[in-house]
């Protein structure tokens, strides 16, 4: 009961009012609590997490999909003690790993960035205690989350896998030291193809064809690197992004991987010291390009989002 | 559970002294005129307080040209033909967009300076729509009411009261896609309500209802104002519809102030009664004139200015003494330009047509 039902009551209306409005004297949080808000509910989204069971298929199929190699090498060990193990921590299964990857970033990205924009929910936004920028900031933080638990959750399953088969402590000790290396390149790529993804997401509200614009991208360039890859690069190749054997490839070949984001990060892997056969030859000399470029990527993606999400709040 | 209609109680409001809230109405600045404005208005009654606010897009495109204006506690209705500067205006006291020159106070606080401040104390429900349909009404507003800054409870408890505030019930828990219009208008009033705001911006709150609708959201908004102690900004590009439940009103044009006063001032002069009869209006028109109104003919009906309930009298006992048909009698909702024109103007009142 308040004040002002006491004088309605008075006042005789017979009319029974739901008033009872009670201010809010709790606490407000900060900025800062208002992005971390922020970004969990995008983590969440990015797995379909509150949202109907349907939006939770893809994610988590590919989450399974991903793991799949871990698991299968740990039975292997299991069965089959001593034998070395046949996923690496670094490359992963690079041919899994980069389709897993490609799907996961067309399907999701949309949902964190691109519903927003078709519900033209950003006006609501923007007129809360929060700054023009912190927006795509929390969805870049959630997204690149959400890409590091796919990417990196199946390499600590695979050492897990790997170390109860172990046959000592130096062994166990090997397999961290190599444990860390990959969990950086999980890095590496979780960072970059956040960053892709939203920025090629936030273009248009339309989900499917912020999907279609991801793939196609992310595809058609990877697509585009192989090929080069394989033209410069004489001998014996399979289908695709078959390893190769060659010492020192043609410069035409290390060149070849700059095209893609995939091919990137594995030049960048490479160049770091990363030793273990992937869809790049050794880019060598010229490894530190491979470097260049994936600031040059990640910069732009940044740039772009910000420049994206300053137009849109002030729409 | 009954929605409250204070519509008596809207509709002579302007007399009414509130009752002992913590409301400071009547103080509105007393006859602010367009032009240079005394620097001096923003007295302490001030919710907002523009001062010389220009925004130019471009060279060529002046949204707020120069516009000095306060908004006194209470509700203000911000009135202006579609482009007059509205939505700029109301960006700007959000600190969402830049002034060009010039500065804006809201509830003490700059708009340069202080935007983030200025949210957490206001609530905004903008024109367009907003609402994404595959979410339910409890989610979307709990979690805008965390992006407000309250805790997980706190949020989940405010979007359950603030929807049961603006009267949605069970249908909190469907999906928004499956609402009509009314209900999302009231979502998104839900939303701005959530963090407990002192102010509240509402863009356009009745754009896209029927009459009945646009009649529930005006009663609505008018119970927020005057029970929840919330300062309120409707803005509109129709005067007659808003002034039901304004204490003042702002009227801006080309992005100039048009004038700004207390309602009373307005409705004054400015209300007409529209009187519709199947047959005989002539034969009325003569009776009116006659019984001393100065009755003009617009369209298929008779215009009267109003002059107090003895107006009403005055066409009820006509009507009934000549045994007419009477078909419409009501109070016309004027455009705002026609504030403006001289009352004796003939015009094609269409928008007195809107309701039928």
């Amino acid at each position: 009961m308040t004040a002002s039902d006491g004088a309605l009551a008075q006042a005789g209306t017979g009319v029974i009012h739901d008033l009872g409005y009670r201010h809010y004297d709790g606490p407000r949080l900060g900025r800062g609590a208002i992005i971390r808000a922020l970004y969990w509910h995008s983590l969440r989204s990015a797995f379909g997490i509150g949202r109907g069971a349907k939006a939770k298929i893809v994610p988590f199929l590919l989450f399974a999909l991903m793991c799949l190699p871990a698991v299968v090498n740990a039975v292997a060990l299991a069965q089959n003690h001593g034998q070395p193990m046949i996923v690496f921590y670094d490359t992963y299964t690079y041919r899994l790993r980069i389709l897993v990857m490609l799907i996961f970033v067309a399907s999701q990205a949309p949902e964190l960035v691109s519903r927003d924009l078709r519900s033209h929910v950003l006006p609501l936004y923007m007129s809360r205690p929060m700054r023009r920028l912190d927006y795509p900031l929390a969805k870049l933080a959630a997204f690149t989350a959400a890409l590091l638990l796919v990417l990196e959750i199946p390499l600590i399953i695979l050492y897990v896998g790997t170390i109860v088969s172990a046959s000592g402590g130096s062994e166990v000790w090997a397999q961290t030291k190599a444990l860390i290396p990959g969990m950086g390149v999980a890095v590496l790529w979780a960072v970059l193809l956040a960053a892709i993804g939203l920025v090629l997401a936030s273009l248009t509200g339309r989900r499917a064809y912020a999907t279609g614009v991801i793939a196609i991208c992310l595809f058609l360039s990877l697509t585009l690197s192989s090929i080069l890859i394989h033209v410069a690069e004489p001998g014996p190749v399979g289908p695709n992004l078959v390893p190769l054997s060659h010492a020192v490839a043609p410069l035409g070949a290390r060149l070849g991987g700059l095209i893609s984001p995939f091919t990137v990060l594995d030049g960048v892997r490479q160049w770091l010291g990363g030793t273990h056969p992937g869809p790049v030859p050794p880019p060598g000399n010229i490894g530190v390009l491979y470097g260049v470029m994936f600031l040059v990527l990640l910069g732009a993606c940044l740039a772009g989002l910000a420049a994206r999400y300053r137009k849109v709040g002030a729409a | 559970m009954l929605e409250s209609p204070p519509r008596a109680a809207a509709a002579n409001r302007p007399g009414l002294p509130e009752e002992g809230e913590a409301r400071t109405t009547v103080t509105a600045p007393p006859q602010l005129r367009a032009g240079p404005g005394p620097g001096g208005a923003g007295t302490a009654a001030a919710v907002i307080q523009t001062d010389a606010l220009t925004k130019r897009y471009t060279r060529a495109v002046t949204a707020l040209d120069g516009l000095t204006v306060a908004f006194a506690a209470g509700i203000t209705g911000l009135v202006g033909a579609n482009g007059a500067g509205k939505s700029t205006l109301i960006k700007i006291l959000l600190g969402l967009l830049p002034p060009t020159s010039g500065r804006a106070v809201v509830l003490g606080h700059d708009v340069a300076a202080s935007g983030e401040r200025i949210r957490t104390l206001t609530g905004y429900m903008p024109e367009h729509d907003c609402l994404p349909p595959d979410v339910t009404g409890t989610e979307f507003v709990t979690h805008l009411g965390r992006m407000s800054g309250l805790p997980a409870t706190a949020a989940k408890e405010r979007a359950a009261d603030s929807l049961r505030h603006v009267g949605l019930y069970e249908e909190r828990y469907r999906q928004i896609g499956t609402y009509s219009t009314g209900m999302k208008q009231r979502v998104k009033l839900a939303q701005a309500l959530v963090g407990d705001p002192r102010l509240l911006l509402l863009d356009e709150p009745t754009i896209g209802l029927d009459p009945a609708g646009r009649r529930s959201m005006l009663d609505l908004i008018n119970r927020i104002g005057a029970e929840f102690g919330i300062s309120i900004v409707v803005s509109s590009h129709l005067l007659g519809e808003i002034e039901q439940i304004c204490d003042q009103l702002v009227v801006i044009d080309g992005g100039r102030l048009l004038r700004s006063d207390t309602i009373t001032s307005f409705t004054r002069v400015s209300q007409v009664l529209v009187i519709e009869v199947d047959e005989g209006g002539a034969a009325l028109q003569a009776e009116l004139a006659a019984r001393g109104l100065e009755p003009r003919r617009a369209g298929r009906g008779l215009l009267v200015r109003i002059d107090g309930d003895a107006t009403y009298d005055v066409v009820r006992d006509a009507v009934a003494d000549l045994g007419l048909p009477l078909n419409r009698l009501e109070q016309q909702r004027r455009r705002v330009e026609e504030l403006f024109r001289d009352n004796g103007d003939e015009q094609d009142h269409e928008e007195a047509r809107d309701d039928g």
